[in-house]
């Protein structure tokens, strides 16, 4: 073989490539990781962006990786260290608060004070979820079948499926089938009152969507959140210690050790097409290379409507493709700390390192109504006025994340719809920082004069940075319709592509975004299964 | 005391038609029917001088096959009529009907599209069809051969539409209306108007999942955009009545029931609120789930866990009616005409449900036939977060006609009379617990085997010889009768 004659090609470093590349190279392959950002990780990175003061830009927590990623890839050897996150606080508009901490109890009591039902329905709750999120993890590792195709492979599918069903009790299969069907604002208020509790478990049913919690369809992306677990406890979130990009450094150590080629600042401009097969990239700079196989982990739009001529798909193929809801609607705001924000409902003394709740997340969710009058706004291309935010304070888990004393905070915020009426310029962005503050401001009067940096990310930015076409966090929503045998789009969902040698596992393949690596370990997989290395 | 095979609470069509199913078969039948008049839901009534009006459902149409069983044509019932015009209104305020020719108007591509547009749609309808004819068993593994070939038929249906249209049927459901009409169109006027159609009667505004699967399912009922009208509302419920009587059943009207009579889980009749007790073998309640099982039955007698779920059952009616008679010089054309400018014009109206009140800017839905006028107001909360409905319908009345008359400006002084419907009237008169025209809401996590509640799609109660047979159980939903049919079809 010549320098530039691989096995396998795979375009893009983020945490699915390099998971990819991991498992073909494991296999004996010889494999190239095509990077076209000067570092690898794509949504999954850690930089420094203020002097100093390091930021997971994108992605902050981790709880969806598969185990058997890290235990095939041996993870924890090459760098993976988790953090556990140990509470969840929400301040309300009354000044009150609620919290969710990891002592059970502690947190049982909490509730009590808010409402006796609610904590009393909260551990039946838990169970069901726990439950439910457990009936549907075996769905993950299957390979998603065409229920209209009659070939043997696919009729093996749909024979797993069924049995994987019929291995559910009746009371499983109705909730799984209701849990992926109605609105996460129709599940909360079936089981609890109060607002602030409906609403921080609302909120992890609209990330990565452009939908509010009353959409049906959210409880399912609720459930999909469910579904972490680290070190094998379930429901867990955690930080990586050096932050996103240390999730995506550990791969990139692994996929070192096992010999897989990694290249920088190599951007793929077209997939090489020889009699109907994808034969090669060709790169921007002009750099060809050869491989008997192609697979693309940019998302569905970059890798189909980009990197391929139209000419070498089906219209109806590439129409389905142009269909694919991936809209952003979440923004990142990144800001360096000179001192802790002071949260009224709960107020820390000296200068907050002793702080629990600093030490968790904290969420401004105070009801349903909250967060669906911010999906309002984003509905009609607004930034809400009044954004739900998701905040973490890295450096209180991982003080490696900034100077001494000083501290990094990181706000996943929603809604900044990527299709913002007038479109995104360097004021609206400011815009969308100043609703962050403000809204933050109210919980926490002294934001202002702690802020030492800021950086605001757009979906537009997202766009522009990590190459999500439309910004979307997932790479396409995870919505009924781009699920399971429909995502990316159905006939093709079990990461081949109409393209003979031409893979797809990324994010917006099955079973989805949100840093889990499955996509890119079953692609290698079934890279492997047709026999063409 | 007095004794039947089948007792049927409800002289509504699903009532009616699982009515004349059983005396087909040679049972003892008798209908109980709270109000003066039969009907339910379908009804037409008189509120004044040569001011007769379907008061909720306008038209509809019946499935053919029941039609044909029940021998409906010979009490007047025309299965084929053809179906109406359906109208929107262009920002100048000018009428468009939604054909090719007029679409060609606004839109050459929008035109070149929308037979493929109506094909998909039929073929979406036929599947939903043989869909609500086929009992949903309870799952996974737990129903007979009888119900287990149903659902095989139901697959081979599906397999038999082709690759394309069967996976663009599944993709279809769960999909926003609005991301449905974008696959095909690029004119907001003709997607807002199909969209209408989508969230008629529905708690849901186009941008919300799932209302793909309710346009497919009014598009199915109304054999199309426009409702096709087999005549007045009435003279399918009367044509009903008449098959059911010719087959030797009875009805009575004026007869409440207050309860059901149930011994170890058996029911055994009914009581009726003036005391008067009547038994039977089979009970069928055409009523809503909730009214039958929480009212009538009672969560007593119920497991816990099956109450919690009926308790949840979504109903969410947010549906006003409005009736003019007027002197004819309102300038409204024939036919079913939609207010319906946008598709974010319809998705804000929907918003203000969310936080209980009324749509300031409402979707309409206006059914002319002569000098009168029947408006369908959405979206009109049942549960207003303030204010109590007794008042709120005046202003309804008000944004309605006040709507309807920047088109129209001769309408306000042709009115003569008036008679509007609140959703509090839709329960308190029409017996619809929340004012909800579905029994139910048409959702997703209300759909297949989830309706009513999961589990108890077969028609079945946790109450022995206890059946649903209204719009609430699977099948159910708009003027089919397919719920009725399935109910007394289920039972041997």
């Amino acid at each position: 073989m010549t320098a530039n004659q691989y096995d396998a090609i795979i375009i893009g470093g983020g945490h699915n490539g390099l998971v990819a590349a991991s498992y073909l190279a494991r296999a004996g392959k010889k494999v190239v990781v095509l990077e076209r950002r000067p570092i690898v990780g794509g949504a999954a990175v850690t930089e420094e962006i203020f002097p100093g003061y390091k930021f997971t830009e994108f992605s902050y927590v981790v709880s969806l990786l598969r185990p058997e990623i890290i235990r095939d890839l041996e993870l924890p050897k090459h760098g993976l260290k988790i953090l556990p996150l140990p509470s969840t606080f929400t301040p309300m508009e009354n000044g009150d608060y609620l919290a969710a901490w990891d002592d059970h109890d502690l947190t049982r009591r909490e509730l009590y004070r808010h409402s006796p039902k609610d904590a009393e329905a909260y551990d039946e709750y838990a169970r069901v979820m726990a439950r439910a999120a457990k009936a549907i993890k075996p769905i993950i590792n299957l390979i998603p079948p065409d229920p209209s195709s009659m070939s043997i492979r696919d009729l093996m599918g749909l024979l797993k499926v069924g049995q994987y069903a019929a291995s559910l009790s009746e009371k499983e299969l109705y909730m799984v089938a209701k849990l992926a069907t109605q609105s996460s604002a129709d599940l909360l208020e079936e089981w609890f009152e109060t607002d602030a509790l409906k609403g921080t478990k609302a909120a992890s049913g609209i990330i990565g969507t452009y939908l509010g919690p009353r959409s049906p369809g959210t409880a399912y992306v609720l459930l999909h959140h469910y579904m972490g677990e680290i070190d094998g406890a379930f429901r867990a979130w955690g930080f990586a210690k050096n932050g996103s990009g240390g999730v995506s450094g550990s791969i990139y150590n692994a996929s070192q050790a096992l010999g897989v080629e990694v290249r920088v600042n190599a951007s793929v401009q077209q997939v090489k097409v020889k009699g109907g097969r994808a034969v090669g990239v060709i790169l921007e700079n002009g750099d060809e290379l050869d491989s008997k196989v192609v697979m693309s982990a940019a998302d569905p739009k970059r890798t189909f409507l980009q990197f391929v001529e139209q000419k070498h798909l089906p219209d109806d193929f590439v129409t389905s493709i142009q269909n694919f809801r991936a809209r952003g609607s979440s923004g990142k705001i990144n800001i360096a700390l000179s001192k802790l924000p002071n949260f009224t409902a709960l107020p820390y003394t000296g200068n907050g390192a002793n702080s629990v709740l600093h030490r968790g997340a904290v969420s401004i969710s105070p009801s349903i109504d909250y967060i669906e009058r911010a999906y309002d706004d984003a509905k009609y291309g607004q930034i809400s006025k009044r954004p739900y935010i998701d905040m973490i304070f890295p450096s209180m888990i991982d003080p490696d994340m900034a100077p001494p004393g000083h501290h990094v905070m990181s706000c996943f915020v929603q809604y900044a719809p990527y299709d913002l009426e007038g479109g995104w310029t360097d004021q609206r962005r400011d815009e969308l920082g100043e609703a962050v503050i403000a809204t933050i401001e109210q919980y926490a009067p002294n934001i202002r004069e702690c802020i030492v940096g800021m950086q605001v990310i757009s979906p537009k930015d997202i766009e522009r940075i990590a190459g999500i076409t439309g910004g979307n966090i997932f790479h396409g929503e995870l919505l009924l319709h781009q699920i399971f045998f429909l995502r990316p789009t159905p006939q093709w969902a079990d990461f081949r592509t109409p393209l003979k040698g031409y893979y797809f596992g990324a994010s917006g393949a099955h079973p989805g975004g949100g840093v889990m690596g499955a996509p890119g370990m079953l692609a290698a997989k079934e890279i492997l299964k047709d026999g063409m290395l | 005391m007095s004794h039947y095979d089948n007792i049927i609470i409800g002289a509504g069509h699903n009532g009616l038609v699982a009515a004349a199913y059983l005396a087909k078969q040679g049972k003892k039948v008798l209908v109980l029917e709270r109000r003066s008049i039969i009907g339910g839901s379908v009804v037409t009534e008189s509120f004044g001088d040569n001011f007769s009006v379907d008061s909720l459902h306008t038209g509809g149409t019946l499935r053919p096959d029941i039609i044909k069983d029940l021998k409906l044509a010979s009490y007047g019932l025309q299965p084929d009529s053809a179906p109406q015009p359906f109208i929107t209104l262009l920002a100048d305020g000018s009428p468009l009907t939604l054909d090719v020719e007029s679409i060609k108007r606004i839109s050459e591509k929008d035109a070149a599209r929308f037979p493929e547009f109506v094909r998909f749609m039929n073929k979406a309808a036929q599947i939903m069809d043989v869909t609500y004819s086929t009992i949903m068993p309870r799952l996974p593994m737990n129903f007979g051969f009888k119900e287990g070939y149903g659902l095989l038929e139901w697959a081979l249906e599906l397999k038999l539409a082709g690759r394309k249209d069967m996976l663009n049927f599944i993709r279809a459901l769960p999909m926003t209306a609005q991301e449905l009409v974008e696959e095909y169109f690029e004119s907001d006027i003709v997607k807002a108007a199909i969209c209408a159609v989508a969230i008629h009667g529905s708690t849901l505004g186009p941008m919300g999942a799932g209302t793909g699967y309710t346009l497919i399912h009014s598009w199915m009922n109304r054999g199309g955009l426009a409702h096709k009208n087999v005549g007045k509302a009435g003279e399918i419920t009367t044509a009903l009545a008449n098959a059911v009587k010719a087959f030797g059943g009875e009805i009575r009207t004026e007869a409440e029931v207050a309860s059901i009579k149930i011994e170890n889980q058996i029911a055994k009749g009914v009581v009726l609120i003036n005391g008067e007790e009547i038994s039977a073998n089979q009970i069928f309640s055409a009523a809503d789930p909730k009214h039958t099982l929480l009212k009538l039955v009672g969560a007593q007698d119920l497991p816990p866990e099956f109450v919690w779920h009926t308790q949840s059952i979504k109903m969410r009616g947010s549906v006003a009616k409005i009736h003019l008679q007027t002197n004819g010089n309102h300038g409204i054309p024939e036919g079913t005409l939609v207010v319906a400018p946008s598709i974010k014009y319809l998705e804000k109206a929907y918003d203000a449900t969310k936080y209980g009140e009324v749509s300031e800017e409402p979707y309409l839905e206006v059914t002319t036939s002569g000098n009168t006028i029947s408006i369908h107001f959405q979206f009109a909360p049942y549960a207003l977060k303030s204010g109590d409905w007794k008042l709120e319908i005046k202003k309804v009345e008000e944004l309605a006609i006040n709507s309807l008359s920047e088109y129209f400006p001769n309408l306000r002084a042709s009115i003569s009379n008036l008679k509007s419907l609140s959703p509090l009237d839709l329960e308190q008169t029409y017996g619809l617990t929340e004012g909800d025209l579905n029994h139910g809401q048409l959702m997703l996590d209300q759909f297949l085997f989830m309706r009513p509640i999961p589990g108890w799609s077969n028609h079945k109660t946790p109450i022995d010889n206890l059946y649903l047979c209204g719009s609430g159980v699977h099948g159910g939903g708009g003027v089919s009768g397919a719920a009725g049919r399935n109910a007394a079809k289920s039972v041997r």
